[in-house]
Parts: C-alpha cells; structure tokens; sequence
C-alpha cells in the first residue's frame, strides 16, 4: 500500500491532482487500529478537471499521468496502482469541499518517510453518516468507541452541514448514547 | 431448578479492547503493512470461494 500511496503523492507533484485526501477505511487506518478493505478511496478537488454539462467530471487528467506511468488496469471500483485499486472522487459536495480543506498531513513512518493527506477524524465520521453503509455505521461506532474523534469539533460538523437528524438516526439504529442529546 | 452459571468473560473483552488499543497505536508504516497482509488473506480466501463455486457440485451416491 505504501507504494500505491507514494504514486498518489507523485500524481500530485506532477499537477495531474491538485488539493487531495485519502478518505474511507485508508484514512481510518491513521485514526484506528487496521481494517479489511479492498481499495483507496482518494477526495481530488475538480478545479482542473473537466466538467461536462450533465455534471460528469473527467478524470481524463488522472487517468493520463497514470496512464504515463504505466498504471493502465482498471478494475471495478477504478484504477489499479499497484496491489491497491484505487478510486478517485472529485469533490461532490460542500461536505467534500470542506473535508478537503481541512485535511491533515501526516507523516508515514519508513525510509524514506512519506507525507499524505488524509481527511480529519471528523470529516470521516461525517461522510461515513451521510453515505450510511453498514460499513460506515461500523466506521463511526469504531471512532467513537476509540474516542478518535474529537466530539466538540464533530457536533460543529454535523451542524453546520445539517446533518443532526442523520446523527440521531445513527445513534437510534446502533444503540449508540447521544453524545450531543440534551437530557 | 438450580441457576445455570455461566463464566464471568468480562477480562477477554478487556483483553480484546486491550489489544485494539495497541493496534491503534501502531506506526502509519506498521498499520499500512498489516493492511497488505490482511488483504493477501483475504484474496486467498477469496480465490477458494470462487474454485468452490466453479467446481462441479458433488452427487449424491
């Protein structure tokens, strides 16, 4: 995987990407203990990608540096770059907008070391709610249990994407306690 | 009727919580590698699926 990782980071240097963050069970992986997953979902901003009338973005742009680098194999969920299939999602949301902004760089450890961005605890959480996956209940009953998640911060997310009514869903499906309900 | 007793199991969950802790403080490079082994596991288990289901049904004698 790390290797798939230094070639996203490599997409970027080379302009093919411009801002990005790893979502989904990759960027948990930073916040958790590991998980099984089958591929890297990987947030790219679309400002340099080509949007068609219908709302259809190309990743013409991604497809061709990966292409330059020999990454031609696709599979179901995207592009194979080496062990890892690797699926690019062009921002689709103010939520999306806003996770990659706020994204945070860390530092994986190795010779040499690497720096990726990868989405913050709260935007996983966030985005995990609004996709509303088993998985993703699962995802966010994790981060709450390991306290990985700054909750203070979260309730700020959630309200400020109007997202309070998915929570309490969430809490209600899952038999999580509310955090945030006022008793 | 005498009351069944069950064992107290409270100190495996402990030891599981423990354990994911710890797993959760691994290095991002440490967590990455467990990631590729867990996925090469899977895949063979995969693979073993998709021969069962591919090979011929078993008759009935």
């Amino acid at each position: 995987m790390r290797y798939t990782l230094e070639t996203i980071v490599k997409l970027r240097e080379r302009g093919a990407i411009q801002d990005y963050a790893i979502a989904g069970a990759v960027a948990s992986l930073y916040y958790l203990e590991p998980m099984l997953t089958e591929d890297i979902d990987v947030l790219v901003s679309i400002t340099h990608l080509e949007q068609r009338g219908s709302g259809l973005v190309l990743l013409t742009p991604i497809e061709n540096a990966l292409a330059e680098m020999g990454f031609t194999e696709r599979c179901d969920v995207g592009i194979r770059i080496g062990d890892w299939p690797v699926q690019f999602l062009p921002v689709a949301s103010e939520l999306d907008e806003a996770g990659l902004a706020e994204a945070i760089e860390i530092e994986i450890d190795g010779s040499p070391s690497l720096k990726v961005r990868v989405l913050s605890p709260e935007h996983i959480v966030a985005k995990a709610l609004t996709v509303g996956r088993a998985k993703d209940l699962v995802r966010i009953q994790a981060f709450l249990a390991e306290k990985a998640v700054n909750l203070d911060k979260l309730k700020a997310l959630l309200q400020r994407f109007n997202l309070m009514s998915d929570w309490s869903s969430f809490c209600f499906k899952s038999g999580c306690p509310n955090p945030f309900s006022v008793t | 009727m005498t009351a069944k007793h069950y064992p107290d199991l409270s100190d495996i969950f402990a030891r599981r919580d423990a354990g994911r802790k710890q797993r959760a403080r691994m290095s991002m490079g440490e967590k990455l590698k467990v990631m590729d082994k867990l996925r090469a596991t899977a895949d063979e288990f995969k693979e073993m699926r998709e021969r069962r289901k591919s090979a011929p049904s078993r008759q009935k004698d």
